[in-house]
Formats: C-alpha cells, structure tokens, sequence
C-alpha cells in the first residue's frame, strides 16, 4: 500500500515537472525584448522564492530545537532532522539561483555579474546558509543541534534583511516582478500560467526532497544513536 | 559582588557588566597582547593594500572604505580568536554556570572590552591610514565618527557571540570567520558605502540610508544575541 | 534570438544538474546507511 502511494507520488512530481518544462518552454509565449532566453526566468524566479521557503523551515525547526531541547527531547530530535534538511534543500534551490541568474545576464546585460542589491543579497544568504550547513559537519558533539540551531536563528534575519534591501534600491536587477510597483506583476495570463505551473512544479518537487531528507536523517539519528549505545554497552 | 537572588542580581546588572569589562580591561592593559597584534595585522593591511594599489586622490576615496573595514576584520579576528580562552583555561564559563548571575552581562561586558580595543586600534591607525592615502574627505568627515563605531560595533558583537559558539569545537579559528563573515556582510556593506559617501561627498545618500541600515542592523543583532547567549553558554 | 538559445539550454542543463546532483549525494547517502543499519543482525560495524 505504502509502495503505491510512493510510486503514484513520484509519478505526480514527474508528471508535473514535464507539464512545468512544455510550458515554460512552448505554451508561455516568446517574450517581446529578450526572446527565448527570458524563459530562463520560469526556473530562476521559481527556485529563488522556493529558497526562501526552505530557509523558512530551517527557521521554524531551528525554534522548535531550541525549544524542546530540555523539555522534549525526542521532538527536538525530529525538529533538527527537519533544519538540516530545510538548509541543505535550500542551498540546492539558492545555488540554482545563483547559476541561473548569471547565465541569463550574460547575453542580456553583456555581464555575469554585478555587486547590485539583488545579487549580493542572495550570494550572502546562501553563503550564509553553506556556513551553516559546515558548522554542522565542523562541530562534532551532542550539542551541534542547539549550537546549529542559535546560528539559524542569525541567519534567518538576513532574510528580512534582503528583502528590505531589495525593495530599497532600484539597481541593475530587474526590480521585484510581484508587487514591485504599479507597473510590475505578469501581464500576459499564459506568461502567468507557465510561472504558476513551474513554482508548484518546483514546490512540490522541494519538498519531496525535503521529505526523503528527513527520512536519511532520521535513519541516521537512529544509526548514531544505536551505536553510540553499543560503544557504551561494549565498555 | 551579586548577591544570591535572582532579585539583587538584576538590580546590580550594570555593576555586574562593569565589574566583568573593568577585570577584561586591566587583564590586557598589563599584557597589551592582544592590541599589539591587532594592531600589527590592521597595519599590514593598510600597507599591502597601499603598495598594492598605490591610489590617486580620487580613486583612494573610493577604495579607503574597503580598505578600512578589511583592516578592521583582520585586526577583530585574531583578537576574537582568543577572547574566550582565558575564560575557558580557568573554566571561568562552569563557574559562571552555577551562580544566578546574568550570562547577558558577560556577553556584553566582553563585547564592550572587545569593541574598545578594536577602536583603540583605529585610532591609533587612523591617521596613518590618511597620510598612506592621502585622504581628503569631500563629505560631512564628523559623520566618520559614528560610521566606523556602528560598524565596529555589528563586527565585534556578533563576532565575540560566535567565538563564544564555536569553543568546543576542533577547528575553533576556521569556524570563526567562517561564521561570522557572511552574517556580517550587510553590515559590511552599509560600513563600506557610508564611508564611500562620506569621503565622496557626493550627496548620493542624502537620507543616511546606509547608515539608518547600519544601525537597524546593530539593534536587531545584539538583542538576538543577548537573548541566545544563555542558550549557547549552556550548550557548552 | 539565436544566440539566447545556447544560454536557454545552458540554464535548464544546470538546473537538472544541480538538483539532480542532490539526488544522487542522497541516494549514495542511503546506500551506506543500509549496511549500518542496527535493525540488522546483532554485528555492528
């Protein structure tokens, strides 16, 4: 039973990934001044909000940690795997950004890279994050999920941080596309559509991985766990 | 001394910050340890970039900000490095845990120590590092004074808070910066362009925009790390 | 626009690359948990 509604989920995702691809590629119509290089945008705007949202759950999990940590400590177990697993997926989603971004600005702007608003801002959150995700790997002991999740909480005030420097400064990146002014949001509905198709495809696809991280984490917990005991049983 | 309930010892809050940050003082003003190596990394620093670049007028303006900031984190980090170890080689922090007294007045009385050597350090440089540029700020200069300080300050703060996170761990002086410097960035930034303006003088933030940035960052910061720090101490 | 083409592709590729990369570290992730598993018989490695 659990085999079937693991494998119709897996279907669903694919299904909605190749659904998400024909119409960034073919049903979204070409755009007026960039041409088909501006379909670039139906995977870089989707993983860039995506990020957002994973950073979000590393967040929340990091309080939780913090939270039970005395009181509970099983729950705070559960809530760690769920931080890790929040920081890594949104690493994944900030690099795509990052990788996408410059290839798009190549043959528009005739630049990879500029040290706008926009940019810097994302580069130091992931940078951010990739620190946060070392710390983890560096700091051995029974206590990296508190100390971890103290450093989540520094690290997740820079995401109101970028958001205010982003809305501030008008620079060389595009400005916000939603809500960025009386001009901004997508006019076009099959534009619309492409974009709503590809953050749902994308969303959904996040947080599949998401799930399959937690469940390696666990596992691992379990693992770390085990033998911990068995070292101390062998004395 | 603080006495034993909860009560006294927020009433001699102050006291208890000044009584820590007093004993911080004297200890490095007998040794002058780690002054003298800061301010020997923040010198090289300025030299290197100087002979590195060798400015006109004009373009000095541009980069001094830069320069003045990377001499500013290299000279902190190798203090902040060390700011906890006198306190764990005389398990200072396991004493500190069994008294009632507040882990916050530590922590600040520590950044404080921190941030005045630092700034000692920029003071002792500052002049230097005008002659080595040939600096001629275009700008309001005075407002310098409160930039540099606000900057220290998001540099110093959060970087005693994070030596203070990373003190078991094996590979403490990597952790450090590693940690800090992408957290700090914001500030660094907002630093480095304010100082630009001012030395440009050229009105291209005429609502301290930078600044405002800066010290919103400095607020948000230490609060957050005022109310983590217990948490951290009692990790260790 | 021809040229934005390549750039087109290029993007998608990495994108596909990086996520899939992912994957693939968690899949590698799973293998080595499989053997060390304690649900296993009493030998632990």
């Amino acid at each position: 039973m659990k085999k079937l509604f693991l494998f119709l989920i897996t279907l669903g995702v694919l299904a909605l990934m190749a659904w998400g691809f024909y119409q960034a590629i073919y049903a979204a119509p070409t755009e007026a001044t960039m041409g088909d290089v501006q379909r670039i945008f139906y995977y870089h705007v989707p993983h860039g909000m995506l990020s957002y949202l994973f950073f979000s759950i590393n967040f929340v999990a990091s309080l939780l940690v913090l939270a039970w940590r005395r009181s509970n400590p099983a729950r705070a177990q559960v809530a760690d795997a769920w931080a890790l697993a929040g920081a890594e997926v949104g690493v994944v989603f900030c690099s795509v950004v990052l990788v996408t971004g410059p290839i798009w600005g190549r043959p528009v702007w005739g630049i990879w890279w500029t040290w706008d608003a926009r940019l810097t801002t994302t580069l130091v959150l992931w940078l951010i994050y990739v620190s946060y995700l070392l710390v983890r790997r560096f700091a051995a002991g029974s206590q990296t999920p508190a100390l971890a999740a103290v450093l989540s909480v520094f690290g997740a005030l820079d995401m109101p941080i970028n958001y205010l420097a982003n809305r501030l400064w008008r620079t060389q990146h595009p400005s916000p596309v939603f809500g960025g002014g009386p001009d901004s949001g997508i006019k076009d509905p099959d534009m619309l559509a492409a974009f709503g198709w590809n953050i749902l495809a994308w969303a959904v696809w996040g947080l599949a991985v998401l799930a399959i991280r937690i469940y390696i984490q666990r596992r691992q917990q379990a693992i770390d766990a085990a033998s911990a005991s068995a070292a101390l049983a062998a004395d | 001394m603080p006495g034993f309930s909860k009560n006294s010892a927020r009433a001699g809050w102050p006291g208890l910050v000044w009584s820590h940050l007093r004993k911080d003082l004297r200890i490095e003003w007998r040794s002058r340890e780690a002054i003298n190596s800061m301010l020997f990394f923040a010198l090289l620093v300025v030299v290197l970039f100087s002979m590195a670049f060798d400015p006109t007028a004009a373009t000095s303006r541009e980069i001094a900000g830069g320069v003045l900031c990377v001499a500013t984190l290299f000279a902190s980090v190798s203090a902040l490095n060390q700011a906890w170890s006198r306190e764990i080689r005389h398990q200072v922090l396991d004493a500190l845990r069994m008294t009632p007294a507040d882990a916050a007045a530590l922590f600040i009385a520590k950044a404080l120590a921190n941030f005045l050597f630092v700034s000692v350090v920029q003071i002792v440089l500052g002049p230097v590092f005008f002659i080595f540029y040939n600096l001629h700020p275009l700008g309001d200069a005075w407002l310098l004074l409160l930039v540099v300080p606000l900057g220290t300050w998001a540099l110093v703060a959060n970087g005693t808070f994070f030596a203070a996170l990373s003190i078991r761990s094996r590979n403490r002086e990597l952790l450090l910066p590693l940690i800090l410097f992408p957290i700090f960035l914001p500030a660094l930034l907002a630093m480095v362009l304010s100082v630009k303006t001012i030395l440009n003088g050229d009105g291209s933030d005429p609502q301290l925009l930078w600044i405002k940035l800066l010290a919103g960052y400095d607020v948000l910061f230490t609060t957050i790390s005022l109310l983590l720090f217990a948490t951290v101490l009692d990790a260790e | 626009m021809n040229t934005g083409h390549k750039f087109l592709v290029a993007a998608y590729c990495c994108t596909w690359a990086i996520q899939l990369g992912y994957l693939a570290w968690m899949a590698i992730k799973w293998q080595q948990q499989r053997s060390k598993l304690p649900s296993r018989t009493g030998k632990s490695r």
